[in-house]
């Protein structure tokens, strides 16, 4: 096996905030194993506050990628209202907790022998693990959609290459074109997603291309804050963006890449730019790993994200079938926090977490109109229901929506802050 | 607070729980339950708000007085104001849990 030099516990974990007086310290010497699999929101989350919040773990963070880009707030790169570069975050600051930051692929997980083997031929034993590997696209959902298709037909529903390409595609795009958005069932990453795309795509061509039109072709018949969408198309974009439910459409069964052509039950649709976003399941590690059933989801204990299906194993973010929550950055990072705190009372004796998970999500609807939810989630031994949940009602007023544009401006510093800084 | 000043901080609480000073609390598990409830609970909060002292969109909470940050958790779960995350996240805690987090914010330091 290949020893991994855990860093040193940083000072920065004190300035923070985020340190915590535990009695466990003198257990420190042979400090419990826990391995973190993906640097997105979830595995990231976990790993720094594993770090920084108990002292008697010692966290590795296995991540191939170098900087990381969040999907969440990416459609403002595609309105032209964001950079990228201002979406993307490096890792320095999850060693200065005390992480030690592996950059490799995680190829394989042992569960027998709890030892995660890696891409350069190395292993890593541990006493739990926490899987975050994300979501995979079912490609062999849509005939002819494929990795290869995601270069002409990009889905840009993992940030980063996939984005910039739908970007130049859209600013090449001649003014009068058609910009096809096919969205995809649930569940899926980031449910206003598509919608949010719509709109901030629409307010490119309302300033760029003027005559062109958005047709949305949807598997499903409603939609997440489908209300406060339609409002904003039609007071923002009139007669720029089209939805076409699944009872409408039928399903898209194909996709022919040289004609940039979607292929449903009952019609073609053909477009000058098309963006695909796929059915989808857990990152193909956690299929790999056994964690997922039949659903293509992974099953989890509500209070702690261990695997039902792996014991010792937990499971975050999109990945996990958690219930009644979305499968957002925000949920992400509320379960990877209790489940750090659960896996540090496992392996130290702490008193365990109360179950408090929340979601929030703003979703902006042009430069000057944002809208936000937040929820309360009840978890209990079996599943995790909605408690309260708050939706910005249709008749806000536009100083108020201009107010929560720049709330979330602030929340999206803040909270990368909590994730990565 | 500096790091240096924070980790003097839980030293100096930690040996005073050793030494049996906070005599009201009767076991090490008790003990330490108070702040990692109150860091649980913190973490809640910075998702959003920055607990360095820093502020974002969102006010800096730290270092604040404990009775000042109660009452307007206690504004927020009546609903007062137009703050409907604060209004969720004011409802899902119970009073303990509100006082435990606003002891614990208030001994992180402010402004720097």
């Amino acid at each position: 096996m290949t020893a991994i030099t855990r860093r040193r516990f940083g000072a920065l974990a004190g300035a923070t905030g985020l340190t915590v007086l535990s009695p466990y310290v003198a257990r420190s010497q042979g400090k419990p194993r826990v391995v973190v699999i993906g640097g997105g929101v979830a595995g990231a989350t976990a790993a720094k506050y594993m770090a920084a919040s108990a002292r008697g773990l010692a966290v590795t963070l296995i991540e191939p990628k170098r900087r990381y880009t969040t999907c969440f707030f990416s459609n403002l790169y595609l309105g032209g209202l964001r950079s990228l570069a201002s979406l993307t975050h490096a890792y320095d600051a999850l060693a200065r907790h005390g992480v030690d930051v592996v950059h490799q692929t995680a190829a394989a997980v042992d569960p027998a022998h709890k030892v995660v083997h890696l891409g350069n031929g190395a292993q890593l034993a541990y006493d739990r693990l926490v899987v975050a590997p994300g979501i995979s696209f079912d490609f062999g959902a849509i005939e002819g959609y494929d990795a290869a298709a995601t270069q002409i037909m990009p889905h840009a529903w993992q940030a980063g290459a996939q984005t910039r390409l739908l970007r130049r595609q859209l600013a090449s795009m001649d003014d009068g074109g058609v910009f096809v958005i096919v969205a995809p069932p649930n569940p899926f990453r980031c449910p206003p997603g598509p919608y949010e795309r719509a709109c901030l795509v629409a307010y490119y061509f309302k300033q760029f291309k003027p005559r062109s039109k958005i047709l949305i072709l949807d598997a499903k018949d409603h939609f997440f804050e489908q209300d406060l969408f339609e409002d904003a198309w039609r007071r923002h974009y009139p007669g720029m963006v089209e939805w076409l439910p699944g009872q409408f459409v039928g399903n898209v069964k194909a996709v022919d890449v040289k004609t940039r052509a979607v292929v449903t039950d009952g019609d073609i649709y053909k477009g000058a730019v098309v963006n695909v976003i796929p059915p989808q399941k857990a990152g193909w590690l956690a299929l790999k790993a056994g964690l997922a059933d039949a659903s293509g989801w992974c099953p989890v204990h509500p209070l702690t994200f261990e695997s039902t299906l792996q014991p010792n194993i937990h499971v975050l973010g999109d990945a996990a079938s958690a219930g009644a929550m979305p499968k957002s950055a925000f949920a992400a990072n509320s379960q990877a926090k209790l489940c750090a705190f659960a896996i540090a009372a496992a392996l130290t004796g702490a008193p365990p977490p109360a179950p408090h998970l929340f979601n929030t999500c703003f979703t902006i609807l042009g430069p000057d109109d944002a809208v936000s939810d937040a929820i309360v989630f009840k978890a209990d031994a079996d599943t995790i229901k909605i408690g309260d949940i708050f939706i910005s009602p249709l008749d806000e007023s536009a100083e108020i929506r201009r107010r929560t544009m720049q709330q979330a401006d602030g929340w999206y510093d803040a909270f990368t802050h909590d994730v990565f800084g | 607070m500096p790091a240096d000043a924070m980790a003097a901080r839980f030293k100096a609480i930690a040996w005073l729980l050793a030494a049996g000073v906070l005599l009201h609390i009767p076991s090490p598990a008790a003990a330490t339950s108070q702040p990692e409830q109150g860091a649980q609970l913190a973490a809640i909060c910075a998702a959003c708000h920055r607990l360095d002292g820093k502020t974002s969109s969102a006010p800096s909470i730290v270092g604040r007085k404990p009775a000042k940050l109660a009452a307007d958790m206690a504004a927020f779960r009546s609903g007062k104001g137009e703050n409907q995350i604060m209004h969720a996240v004011a409802l899902s805690l119970s009073d303990d849990e509100t006082a435990t987090l606003a002891r614990y914010l208030a001994g992180l330091g402010g402004e720097p």
